[in-house]
């Protein structure tokens, strides 16, 4: 029984976190807001040359061969950055998935080499992000997920995530690779972990602001008010974190039980999430109802990604089901069994 | 990461499980706020420490069996799942103790830690006087040097379980001169010493368990204070840091009572309010969630690092999910929730659990203070 996170792990968070920072800050989703795509070549050329598509492909295919648990503690990052391009639903969702089922050689050292782009398609979600610029589809039919190759999109939506590109579905084909759980568990799992990342990002700008803007001749961060606001959040926040990280570890080892914890995760990070986006606006003041600060950005990213992969009541439904039906055991000495 | 227990740590759950099993009492004790169920708790702690249960994680040297945190963690379990009674002496053996082993001198440290493992002494904390409750710097309550022995005069309040305890520790004013923080030192004083008058305050449920005390010029010998004259502050600084972290609210606690509010629902589901369905998910989740926590902290806690303004974030925690899964339970009992015994004459111990989980937001330092903490210290918001 441990629950730390390794020094290789926090080496490789940290490194991406600080590359991130530096390839991938404000003004970059600025200038992709500004753009028609709001794609980037050469943004997807830097990621990979960072090796980031790869991580979860075995190493065997050109990847680092990573888990579930690294993959929790990247895609954080991912949130904490605001990255846009499709790299958490290629690199962290598509590729263990097809890592696991096998057969799939070419298109994880596709994956890995950045040439593969995989969108990713299921009834949970009424539209599919970034079937434009995707090679492949992974897409479900009567419960079992296909993988197919893929060009050229369908019907572009709206998002109000500036940053977001959301498609009409198209007829499912191509080859089973697995169920549509495990697509959906692995996204939902993801998505969560971006959620916090989006939260702490929030938090970093919001707890900026409070330090920097004066009012009655004092930073607005030496009030109670404002103060308590951030503490309230960060506790949201903080407490998300080990419940991701069980959640990870449950779907890594194919536990029964691991859709509950996914389902726990992904309510307990859109929570903090949101919880984090109205007291990072209220901090701001009419500064944060701006389109002219970051924070939108994130915010907004936030409502899409709790919306995604499973809404609240969707979730709620099946941890209803375990823990109200009884399927789960509940009580002390059952944390993680 | 690895989530699963060793084979070691399973044995040990299933020698936890045996004896719990075997020496639990059937019927409930009476509360320990009453003199009568203080006796009875007391009785059990012995019984505890007849197993070499008092406290797993000293030192065998002290009564303990010289445990990690992560068979604490189960241990602890292992107690909730059984119903054993709630711990008389856990300001003894959650609080001083590790500050004993922290800042103690090895004499300190025999005295003390072995009767307080083995149940013989309990233990109350005096900190708060009528004027520094949150503002716990503002005491006044001195203790002045009078060659081997420091002589008190004041007075402290809201002691939980001073009106039957045998000893107390708290901070004193020992340079009289001194302000705010300077000049406090900790001491541990015989309740029963000439000069100490304890005058017990009937609590929110009408139970008398805490107590105001009244000093009137009680000799205390020098060796009883711990750590330098004058340290007071930072030691009860690191003892406050142990009520609100790790040790004082283990999450089997909490855990225990999701279970029982789960089964609360099933009960009355047809007439519950559509939200209480939601709120009781909340609870395991969040009961869940601090599980997860406290096992992360013990893992870092032995891979040698160590928890600071961290142990507000779980002070806030546990104490809001304690009192909104008690909330969700009187919600879920309706008309009923007013009684003191439900159907059949049990106690109705979601009302007592209500009643007590509305004190963890102000005990332990108030969660505003907690927030003041985690603003300043962890997010370097200006003072
Ligand atoms: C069940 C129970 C058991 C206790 N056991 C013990 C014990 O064993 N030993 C012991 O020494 N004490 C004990 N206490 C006392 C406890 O530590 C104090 O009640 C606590 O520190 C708060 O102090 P106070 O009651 O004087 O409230 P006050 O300090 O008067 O606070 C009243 C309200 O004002 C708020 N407030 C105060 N200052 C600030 C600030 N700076 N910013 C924002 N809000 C503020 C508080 O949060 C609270 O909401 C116990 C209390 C309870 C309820």
């Amino acid at each position: 029984m441990d629950f730390t996170i390794t020094e290789d792990q926090a080496t490789l968070t940290g490194g991406v976190r600080d590359y991130l920072a530096g390839v991938h800050a404000p003004e970059l989703l600025r200038a992709l807001d500004a753009s028609d795509s709001r794609r980037s070549a050469d943004v997807w050329q830097g990621l990979t040359e960072m090796g980031l598509p790869g991580l979860l492909v075995p190493e065997a295919q050109g990847g680092l061969g990573l888990s579930l648990l690294d993959a929790v503690l990247i895609a954080a990052e991912l949130g904490r950055a605001g990255v846009a391009e499709p790299l958490a639903d290629t690199a962290l969702v598509a590729a263990p998935l097809l890592s696991k089922v096998g057969g799939q050689e070419a298109l994880l050292a596709a994956i890995a080499a950045g040439e593969a782009k995989v969108a990713l398609q299921h009834p949970v979600n009424p539209w599919v992000a970034d079937l434009d610029g995707a090679s492949h589809l992974l897409s479900v039919e009567d419960g079992a997920l296909l993988v197919a190759e893929h060009s050229g999109g369908t019907d572009l939506l709206d998002s109000v995530d500036p940053l977001r590109r959301l498609y009409v579905p198209i007829a499912p084909s191509g080859t089973a690779v697995g169920s549509a759980d495990a697509l959906l568990d692995h996204a939902a799992l993801i998505a969560a972990a971006q959620l916090v990342g989006l939260a702490d990002a929030m938090l970093e700008q919001a707890t900026d602001y409070a330090k920097n803007r004066s009012q009655f001749g004092q930073p607005i961060g030496s009030f109670q008010a404002v103060k308590h606001h951030l503490a309230t959040a960060v506790v949201k926040i903080e407490f998300a974190k080990p419940v991701i990280q069980r959640a990870a570890v449950a779907l890594q080892e194919g536990a029964a039980s691991a859709p509950v914890h996914v389902s726990h995760a992904k309510l307990a990070a859109s929570d903090a999430a949101w919880a984090m986006s109205e007291t990072a606006i209220q901090t701001h003041g009419a500064m944060g109802y701006t389109y002219e600060v970051d924070l939108h950005f994130w915010m907004k990213r936030a409502w899409a990604l709790s919306g995604a992969w499973g809404d609240r009541a969707f979730h709620l439904s099946r941890i209803d089901a375990a823990v109200l039906g009884g399927a789960l055991p509940i009580g002390p000495g059952h944390s993680f069994a | 990461m690895d989530l699963a227990y060793t084979t070691e740590q399973q044995a040990f759950r299933a020698e936890v499980r045996a004896w719990m099993e075997a020496n639990v009492p059937q019927e409930p004790l009476v509360t320990l706020e009453r003199e009568d169920g203080y006796h009875q708790h007391v009785e059990w702690e012995r019984k505890l420490a007849s197993g070499n249960w008092g406290m797993v994680t000293w030192p065998e040297a002290y009564g303990g069996r010289g445990l990690d945190l992560i068979q604490w963690l189960i241990f602890e379990e292992e107690y909730y799942r059984a119903g054993a009674p709630l711990r008389v002496n856990q300001n003894g053996i959650f609080l001083l103790g590790p500050t004993v082993m922290e800042f103690g001198t090895d004499e300190q440290k025999a005295r003390f830690l072995t009767p307080m493992a083995k149940g013989e002494v309990i233990w109350a904390q005096a900190w708060s006087e009528p004027n520094a409750g949150s503002d716990m710097a503002a005491i006044t309550t001195k203790a002045i040097r009078d060659g081997d022995h420091y002589v008190i005069t004041g007075q402290k309040t809201w002691s939980s379980r001073a009106s039957f305890a045998d000893w107390g520790f708290g901070l004193f004013r020992t340079d009289p001169d001194s302000k705010r923080h300077k000049g406090l030192s900790f001491i541990l004083f015989d309740l029963n010493s000439p000069g100490v008058t304890r005058r017990p305050i009937r609590q929110l449920h009408g139970d008398p368990g805490f107590a105001e005390l009244f000093f009137d010029e009680v000799r205390v010998p020098v060796e009883n204070r711990i750590a330098g004259e004058g340290e007071g502050w930072n030691v009860a600084m690191a003892t406050a840091g142990f009520e609100r972290g790790l040790m004082l609210r283990s999450p089997a606690r909490f855990q225990a009572a999701a279970e029982r509010l789960v089964k609360l629902f099933r009960q009355h589901e047809a007439k519950a309010a559509p939200a209480a369905r939601e709120q009781v998910m909340q609870a395991w989740m969040d009961a869940q969630a601090y599980a997860y926590n406290t096992y992360a902290v013990a893992s870092k806690i032995m891979a040698g690092g160590h928890i600071g303004a961290e142990a507000s974030l779980n002070k806030i925690f546990w104490s809001e999910l304690d009192r909104a899964a008690h909330r969700t339970a009187m919600q879920i009992l309706g008309a009923s929730a007013e009684l003191r015994y439900l159907d059949g004459g049990a106690l109705n111990t979601w009302l007592e659990g209500y009643i007590f989980s509305l004190s963890g937001p102000i005990y332990a330092g108030s969660n505003e203070i907690q927030r003041n903490i985690i603003a300043e210290r962890l997010l370097g918001l200006p003072r």
